[in-house]
C-alpha cells in the first residue's frame, strides 16, 4: 500500500514536471515569436516611412520646378498633406520650405494678376461710359457702308469737338515718365483715316474740353 | 581759370555724352512700338492705293487720299513701277505714280498688298534716324471694259526712315516717332 502511494507521488510530481517543462517551452516559444514580430512591424513601418519620404520628396520636387502642369491649388493641397505627415527628413523639411516660397510666389504674382484685371477691366468699364459717345462716333464713320455715309457720320462727330483742327495724340507706347506717341494729327484728318481704313484700332484713353463742353485734344492708344 | 575752363570742357563733354548713349538706348517694348508703327504706315499706303486705283472710288476722295499718301512720304521718294511685258522697271515721284494709277486706263482695278514684313530691321543710324527695309507683294489686277484681264505680283521693298521728334500740342511737350516712307524698289515680277 505505502509503495503503491509512493508511486504515485512519484507519477505526479514527475507530470508536474512535465506540464512545467511544456509551460516553460510554450512561454519561452511565444516570447520568440512576439520579438520577432516586433521586429517585422518595426521593419515594415521603417521600409513605410522610407517610402512615404521619398515619394514626399518626389511630390515636393514636382512643385518647386513646376512650369505650369500643376494648378495653384493642387499644389497646395499636396504640399499640405505632406506636412500633415510630420516627416522628420531634414531634405524634406528644406524641400517644404522651397515649395512654401514657391507657392507663396505664386498666389503672390496670381492675386497681383487678378488685381490688375479687376483694375483693367474697371478702367475699360470707365472709359466706355465716359466716351461712349466719341466712341460710338469713330466706329460710325470706321463701319459706313459707303463714302457718303462716313461723310454724314464724320459731320456729325465733328459736332462733339472744339474745331477741325482739335488735336488727336496717337500713344504707342509708355515706360514710366516715357511716353511714345505716333505724329500728332487732327480730329478731321484722324476721322477720314477712319473713313479710308475702315477700323478703329485705337481707344480714347483722354479727352479735354472746353468751356463750351467740346472737345479740344482728343488722346488715344494703340 | 585756365584749369577752371579745362574742367568745365570736360564735365561738359562727359554731360553731353550721358546724353547721347541716353538717346542711343530705347528698350525692347519701345522698339517694338516703333517697329509696328513703321508696318502700320505701309498698310495705311496699301490701303490707300487700293482706293485711288479702284475705278469706284470719286475723283475728289481720289484726289482726298492722294494728298493723304504723300504725307506718308519723304520728300523725293520714288516709286518703281513694272510690268510682266517688259523688262525695265520705270520710277516715278510717289504723286506722278498715284496720278497714273488714277488714270489707268482700266475699267476695274482691283490693287491688294499682302506679306508685309520687315526684310532689314530698323537700325539707328550715326544721325540719330532709324532706317529698316520692309517688302511687301502685290497683286495687281486690271480688266478691260471687254474683260480682258492683266494680272501681275510684284515684290517690292519700301526703305522706312523713322526719327524721335518732339512737338507742342496744347500747352504740352510731346515726344513723337515721325514715320517717312522712302523709295519703293520693284524686285520681282509675276504673271499672277
Amino acid at each position: 500500500m505505502k509503495r503503491e502511494s509512493m508511486q504515485t507521488v512519484r507519477q505526479f510530481v514527475s507530470m508536474r514536471l512535465v506540464m512545467m517543462l511544456i509551460l516553460a517551452i510554450s512561454v519561452g516559444g511565444s516570447m520568440t515569436s512576439c520579438q520577432s514580430q516586433k521586429k517585422l512591424a518595426k521593419k515594415k513601418a521603417a521600409q513605410e516611412l522610407a517610402e512615404r519620404t521619398a515619394q514626399a520628396k518626389t511630390d515636393l520636387l514636382a512643385i518647386i520646378n513646376d512650369q505650369g502642369q500643376m494648378t495653384l491649388e493642387e499644389k497646395e493641397f499636396k504640399l499640405n498633406s505632406i506636412k500633415r505627415m510630420n516627416l522628420e527628413d531634414q531634405e524634406v523639411k528644406d524641400l517644404i520650405v522651397q515649395a512654401e516660397e514657391k507657392i507663396s510666389a505664386e498666389r503672390a504674382a496670381l492675386e497681383r494678376k487678378k488685381e490688375e484685371e479687376r483694375l483693367a477691366r474697371e478702367r475699360e468699364a470707365k472709359d466706355k461710359g465716359q466716351y461712349s459717345s466719341i466712341t460710338n462716333s469713330l466706329n460710325a464713320v470706321a463701319g459706313a457702308r459707303d463714302v457718303n455715309a462716313a461723310n454724314i457720320a464724320i459731320r456729325e462727330a465733328l459736332l462733339q469737338f472744339a474745331g477741325e483742327d482739335a488735336p488727336v495724340l496717337i500713344l504707342i507706347s509708355q515706360e514710366g515718365e516715357t511716353k511714345d506717341y505716333d505724329e500728332p494729327t487732327t480730329i478731321r484728318k484722324y476721322l477720314e483715316y477712319l473713313k479710308d481704313q475702315k477700323k478703329v484700332s485705337a481707344r480714347i484713353i483722354n479727352a479735354e474740353y472746353d468751356s463750351n463742353g467740346k472737345i479740344k485734344l482728343l488722346e488715344l492708344q494703340n | 581759370m585756365t584749369k577752371f575752363k579745362i574742367l568745365l570742357a570736360i564735365v561738359s563733354l562727359f554731360i553731353g555724352y550721358n546724353q547721347l548713349s541716353a538717346q542711343e538706348t530705347i528698350s525692347p517694348s519701345r522698339k517694338q512700338a516703333i517697329d509696328s508703327l513703321a508696318l502700320e504706315k505701309v498698310r495705311d499706303l496699301s490701303k490707300y492705293i487700293s482706293i485711288v486705283g479702284n475705278k469706284d472710288t470719286p475723283w475728289s476722295e481720289a484726289n482726298r487720299v492722294i494728298e493723304r499718301t504723300l504725307e506718308l512720304f519723304a520728300d523725293g521718294a520714288m516709286m518703281g513701277v513694272s510690268s510682266i511685258n517688259r523688262e525695265e522697271v520705270n520710277y516715278y515721284g510717289v504723286r506722278e505714280y498715284l496720278e497714273r494709277l488714277m488714270a489707268l486706263n482700266y475699267d476695274k482695278v482691283n490693287i491688294e498688298w499682302y506679306n508685309i514684313q520687315y526684310i532689314s530691321d530698323l537700325e539707328r543710324q550715326p544721325d540719330g534716324r532709324y532706317v529698316g527695309v520692309i517688302t511687301i507683294y502685290q497683286r495687281f489686277e486690271g480688266t478691260t471694259e471687254e474683260g480682258l484681264r492683266y494680272v501681275d505680283v510684284t515684290k517690292k521693298d519700301i526703305t522706312v526712315y523713322v526719327e524721335r521728334k518732339s512737338t507742342q500740342v496744347a500747352g504740352r511737350i510731346i515726344g513723337f516717332w515721325d514715320v517717312l516712307l522712302g523709295d519703293i524698289r520693284v524686285s520681282e515680277t509675276k504673271p499672277g
